[in-house]
């Protein structure tokens, strides 16, 4: 990935040109992107190459904008995004290449599964639409269900419809925005599954979620995206590590807060405490440490613990204090 | 490539419920027609009266409204257009595609609408000959009206309230009162076509465009219109909430 192993404020690297050993090189080049007054991405860059990229982010960071972008159904307010070199707005040429399977779930109800599959590969010009919508049908496990109206589908359905859709021209780049939405467990091991063998080809495949855990088990590099803005990209573990070792707040609730306060705040690891109404809030800067220091203290002060619970625990936190940390570095 | 988005956009279009209204609402000139016959003013301004009020100023315009606007609107306003979009199609392909079904949607039922209601009122020869010429005239009409209609589609969200109102408004108030703004009246250029191959005594349809000037501006409005439409599907962008 372009933007190094590891990188909390990846936008100020600039890009290698895309080079990948037979294609699927896809490349966002300083792209902003505003409707009206609101920036909706922010002079975001990075490069992808073969493998499953998650693009990680709470809802409304802007992940749907930049798969849009991508996919060139919407024009950059700046920069340019381009697939194996090529911009990707205004040329059609770039579906050759690529497949996308659209967040929204609006499908042409008054097609039957096979007729669907059928018009996109029609639409993409493949040499033998009706076998290569059955391949594609019988990959997502829909063949059973493929003579239905989709109008009838349930959501799991449509999605793996969308992506049979998606994936009948065989696209070196597929794109994949939010593919695990409405998926049952079983269904969701089956898509991990497809889309680990489809990388496993040598396809560049880059998925949104907002979900940790799905990114987690899937991809083996992220782009974290929050508010617009790239706030890491790179290696999963290193990543998560960043997000572990921020800065963390935890209230407790004990037999003497008080006296527990000024036995913490004497450790180096913990840098701040609070007692306000009634309830001790300590803010740590390694996560580890306090788990493994707050027992041994208080038994040491001899005080009860009733309640240890950490306070700023939510994606969109962890997202902040990413993009706290890209802005620091500047 | 054409074929193939036509024949999708037609059963899209064409769902049963829109048809059976389309239908009906195509099918009243006739019934009106059959309720008009013999009441005794001439042959020919009866067939040019009724053709003109209910197929030209009705039946066409709302019928090419209602097909024009779906037949590419509705899949961009619902999203499902991007399947289509995201494909290596040229987009004039795509718009042509749109606009051969909406044309042959509406010819059919406009054309056979003035069809009908022409052979129940007309009885001798001018009569007969006015009706295949309003035939043809509504053939350009359903030309330039969808291509209107298609291209409107791309440029608001609300083409169709702004396709009534131009019907309603313009073409039914403003271009009959202003001879001037005739040329810009699409029913101007049906009656024209029709005055001018029909020949019909007299002046049934008023003071109608001379058939050679209805036929290129009937020319310029398509062209026009399809490259308006052509150009803004190229730029055509998913709406921020996807």
């Amino acid at each position: 990935m372009a933007a190094g192993p590891t990188s909390a404020d990846p936008s100020t690297s600039a890009p290698p040109p895309a080079s990948t050993p037979g294609g699927g090189a896809i490349v966002l080049d300083r792209v902003s992107r505003w409707f009206g007054n609101v920036v909706a991405v922010n002079d975001v860059s990075f490069s992808i190459g073969p493998g499953i990229t998650g693009l990680l982010g709470p809802n409304g960071a802007g992940k749907s904008t930049i798969l849009n972008i991508l996919a060139g159904l919407l024009r950059p307010s700046a920069g340019v995004a381009t697939v194996d070199g090529r911009p990707t707005w205004r040329d059609p040429e770039v579906y050759r290449r690529l497949g996308l399977v659209p967040e929204r779930e609006a499908m042409p109800g008054y097609l039957n599964g096979e007729e669907f599959v059928t018009y996109r590969a029609r639409l993409q010009g493949v040499r033998d639409p009706a076998a290569a919508a059955r391949r594609a049908l019988q990959a997502v496990e829909l063949s059973g269900v493929a003579r239905r109206p989709i109008g009838t589908y349930s959501k799991g359905m449509r999605q793996r419809a969308k992506l049979a859709g998606a994936l009948v021209h065989d696209p070196v780049v597929l794109l994949l925005d939010e593919p695990f939405n409405g998926l049952d467990p079983r269904q969701r091991l089956h898509m991990i599954d497809l889309l680990r063998r489809m990388a496993g080809d040598g396809r560049t495949i880059l998925f949104s979620s907002h979900i940790l855990e799905e990114v987690e088990r899937l991809a083996e590099r992220i782009l974290v995206i929050y508010a617009g803005r790239l706030a890491a990209a790179g290696d999963f573990r290193e990543i998560r590590r960043l997000m572990t070792d921020r800065p963390h707040t935890f209230t407790i609730r004990s037999s003497d807060d008080r006296r527990l306060a000024s036995e913490l705040i004497a450790d180096p690891a913990i840098f701040a405490t609070e007692l306000t109404d009634g309830r001790l809030s300590v803010r740590t800067a390694e996560y580890g440490a306090l788990t493994r220091l707050l027992p041994r203290t208080a038994r040491a002060a001899s005080v009860s613990l009733f309640e240890v619970r950490p306070t700023d625990e939510s994606l969109e936190s962890v997202f902040g204090y990413l993009v706290g940390q890209g802005g620091g570095r500047r | 490539m054409i074929l193939t988005i036509a024949v999708a956009t037609a059963r899209a279009v064409l769902g049963r419920r829109r048809t059976i209204l389309l239908v009906l609402l195509a099918a009243v000139p006739a019934l009106v027609a059959l309720l008009a016959r013999g009441s005794g003013v001439s042959a020919t301004e009866t067939t040019a009266l009724t053709i003109d009020l209910l197929v030209v100023r009705a039946v066409l315009p709302i019928v090419a409204l209602v097909l024009g606007t779906a037949a590419l609107g509705s899949e961009l306003e619902d999203g499902t257009a991007v399947y289509v979009l995201a494909s290596p199609v040229a987009r004039w392909q795509i718009v042509v595609a749109k606009l051969l079904v909406a044309i042959v949607g509406t010819f059919i039922l406009a054309g056979v609408s003035t069809l009908v209601t022409g052979l129940v009122l007309a009885t001798d020869g001018p009569s007969l000959g006015l009706v295949w010429a309003s035939v043809l005239g509504v053939l350009v009409g359903s030309v330039v009206y969808c291509a209107l209609f298609v291209a409107l589609s791309l440029v608001t969200t609300r083409a169709f309230i702004v396709g009534l109102i131009y019907v309603l408004v313009w073409e039914g108030a403003l271009a009959s009162l202003f001879g001037g703004t005739r040329f810009l009246s699409v029913r101007q250029y049906v009656v024209g076509v029709a005055n001018g191959i029909g020949q019909p005594p007299g002046a049934p349809f008023g003071d109608t465009l001379p058939i050679e000037s209805a036929l290129m501006l009937a020319a310029v409005v398509l062209v026009l219109a399809a490259a308006l439409a052509v150009e803004r599907l190229r730029a055509w962008e998913v709406r921020p909430a996807d």
